[in-house]
């Protein structure tokens, strides 16, 4: 069912409550808010080290309304896999057992525990909140940096390609893999759902702003996320075990073709992180953006 | 009255398994690891062959199989993995996660030395790098007391006043891989013994939902950590109820559950041991004792928590400790003596201590090599 505007004004239940301790301008809290509260009822939480970790609050002033247990960096999939089972033991699988991490721990330090639970086809989805940075550390280079970011440990500009999780995760047989952007919560909130309509290990990769990480205005974290899309930089797509197809998704489908996309200096000049890119880190950014659409029309 | 049981032989770890399966655990992860592995091959034969109705997850690494049963744990049912070695250090901060977070999961560690070099034979060095990672250690000295703490552990670790994993540590290979005597229950009689897990320590609920492990500032955190200190103290009147218990219902005794003294109440010399050395304390205590020696001996079994006031008891009546150690802390010396020392010290008794550290990487200790220390301690 598609997701329209006012389905996302109409929540079951508020899951992010007043009192959350992100930051001005977090595209995770906002994509959090929509996605979590459209199932809260029936959500389980699974949060490994990450800014939600953080967000979530403090002590007994915690702003998560739904059930949520914090992991080790590196331990969120296997957690998620024990709820899972013992909810299905329990006869509660109706229940939805959900990760929700950043992409240090999905595209680093915990990706194979992410691929284990995968592997197992456990019924759980993971969703990576992606500001392609360790944000709640300070800014450091994640596997997921794209090229020509400065970062706390690459002051002089990430030299190396981003890790893309979502085909990790397609080549390892998850169930379904959808990457979401939140500039488009609509497009995101309905991958969201119909990922938790299918049995087994479901992935979904939202790109979201990080404005004090990026360097850039908290108004502008909105604004950012779309001409991440428009830029061809976040391809917007989804893929299902069953047809092994990926389907470009309706807001960035047009981005697919790179005559309609916006000129990559567009995205990074708003983002403090690219201050003083170069035009060969641009070149090589742009290869490597390319290098994924190929990649994903290897499915179309 | 203590009910029928049979008498089979087995290895530690089919005792092990055995245990877990009259338990009945909702939730099984693992990985496998020499020397724990047929534990969990036998756990997952009994689920495939319909005798264990268990979720059996084969995970990807050891950090996961703790980190799937802490899960489980959270959601309510009862949950079961073991390990050894490499395979505990691999999960070592999910260890720590279980017991600080005071989640009720049981995991028999078969105790196995330390690489490098590669060595698949017993020593404690692995369990002992754990003594502070607030789980309840039980150190065995036979396969039969395998099975029986197991099955204990389950009942200790889940009362909701005590919430604390347990650790029944076992020698690699001595008792895991040696063939013995087994007395078995029937599976009713066992179940029936630990309870269902019915009223979870913990339990994850969408109607009322809480957030577990939040951001905690030091004040809480502070008493959480007091909390703990005070559990593990509850821990030693638990262990010593249920060992009661156990003894009632099965027939079998292990000291009061906490220590297990042998011989004599006073001797010249006390040998203090860990695990299967003590068994073998034994043979050498009644042949010492056959020579005309005036020795005896305490069995540490329970570790964590430490206790305290049965060793300073027994001391008092003795005059020369002598701590056989299967572990070292570099820089120091065997982290039993270490702690008898201190424990005796605290307490102002004057009992002497010395110690020897044995039996690393799987080297022998055989009770001839426990006569000779002994002989040469009462020289001395």
């Amino acid at each position: 069912m598609p997701v329209t505007q006012k389905d996302l004004m109409i929540k079951p239940k508020d899951a992010l409550l007043k009192g959350h301790f992100a930051c001005a301008g977090c595209g995770s809290a906002l994509a959090f808010r929509h996605a979590i509260g459209s199932v809260a009822d029936k959500a389980v939480l699974v949060v490994p080290a990450s800014c939600a970790s953080v967000y979530q609050g403090s002590g007994k002033g915690v702003a998560f309304n739904v059930p949520t247990i914090n992991t080790a960096f590196a331990a969120s999939d296997a957690v998620a896999s024990g709820i899972s089972r013992a909810l299905k033991k329990k006869g509660k699988d109706d229940l939805k057992v959900i990760v929700w991490g950043g992409d240090g721990s999905a595209a680093d330090i915990g990706i194979a525990t992410e691929i284990g639970a995968c592997d197992r086809q456990e019924n759980i989805l993971h969703v990576m909140y992606s500001n392609n940075v360790y944000g709640n550390t300070g800014g450091q280079r994640s596997g997921d940096t794209m090229i020509g970011a400065r970062t706390a440990t690459t002051p002089k500009g990430n030299t190396t390609p981003r890790k893309m999780v979502p085909f990790i995760m397609m080549a390892n047989n998850a169930r379904y893999v959808a990457t979401a952007s939140a500039a488009f919560l609509e497009d995101f909130v309905e991958k969201f759902q119909k990922a938790l309509s299918f049995e087994g290990f479901k992935f979904i990769q939202i790109d979201i702003s990080c404005p004090p990480n990026w360097r850039a205005e908290s108004a502008h974290s909105i604004k950012i996320s779309r001409l991440g899309v428009q830029t061809g930089i976040w391809p917007l797509f989804e893929w299902d075990r069953e047809t092994n197809t990926a389907i470009l998704s309706r807001p960035g489908k047009k981005y697919g073709d790179k005559a309609n996309r916006k000129p990559i200096s567009d995205w990074t000049s708003l983002q403090g992180r690219f201050r003083g890119i170069t035009d060969e880190e641009l070149i090589a950014l742009e290869k490597d953006t390319e290098r994924q659409w190929n990649f994903l029309r290897k499915f179309m | 009255m203590v009910v029928k049981q049979e008498t089979k032989s087995m290895t530690g770890n089919d005792a092990v398994s055995y245990a877990a399966l009259f338990a009945k655990p909702d939730v099984i992860a693992a990985y496998p690891i020499t020397p724990q592995t047929t534990i969990v091959e036998n756990l997952s034969r009994f689920v495939d062959e319909g005798k264990l109705d268990a979720e059996f997850i084969i995970v990807e690494s050891e950090h996961s199989a703790l980190a799937a049963c802490m899960g489980a744990a959270w959601s309510g049912v009862r949950t079961f993995t073991a390990t050894s070695s490499q395979g505990l250090l691999y999960m070592a901060e999910n260890v720590f996660w279980t017991g600080y977070g005071r989640l009720p999961i049981i995991m028999p560690v078969v105790n196995r030395c330390l690489a490098p070099g590669w060595n698949i034979w017993p020593d404690f060095q692995d369990s002992m790098a754990f003594r502070d990672a607030g789980w309840i250690q039980m150190y065995t000295k036979n396969n039969q007391e395998v099975f029986d703490t197991t099955l204990q552990a389950f009942k200790i670790t889940e009362s909701k006043d005590i919430a604390l994993p347990s650790m029944p540590c076992l020698d690699g290979f001595v008792i895991s891989h040696t063939t013995g005597q087994v007395d078995l229950p029937d599976p009713e009689d066992a179940f029936e013994f630990v309870g269902p897990y019915d009223d979870p320590v913990i339990e994850l609920d969408v109607e009322n939902p809480w957030a577990y492990g939040s951001m905690t500032g030091p004040d809480q955190y502070s008493k959480h950590r007091r909390d703990l200190m005070v559990a593990m103290e509850r821990a030693k009147k638990k262990i010593v109820d249920v060992h009661k218990e156990f003894e009632e219902r099965f027939g079998r005794s292990y000291g009061n559950g906490l220590v297990e003294p042998y011989g004599d109440d006073e001797a010249d010399l006390t040998l203090v041991t860990l695990g299967t050395i003590g068994d073998e304390a034994h043979e050498a205590i009644d042949r010492l004792k056959a020579e005309g020696h005036n020795v005896n001996a305490l069995r540490v079994r329970t570790f964590r928590p430490f206790p305290v006031e049965d060793i300073v008891e027994f001391a008092k009546k003795n005059h020369k400790l002598v701590v056989i150690d299967r572990a070292a802390s570099f820089g120091h010396d065997g982290p039993l003596r270490i702690e008898v020392e201190a424990v005796l010290k605290r307490h102002n008794v004057d009992t002497s201590v010395s110690g020897k550290i044995m039996g690393l990487g799987g080297e022998d200790v055989p009770y001839s090599a426990i006569i000779d220390l002994v002989k040469k301690e009462l020289k001395e």
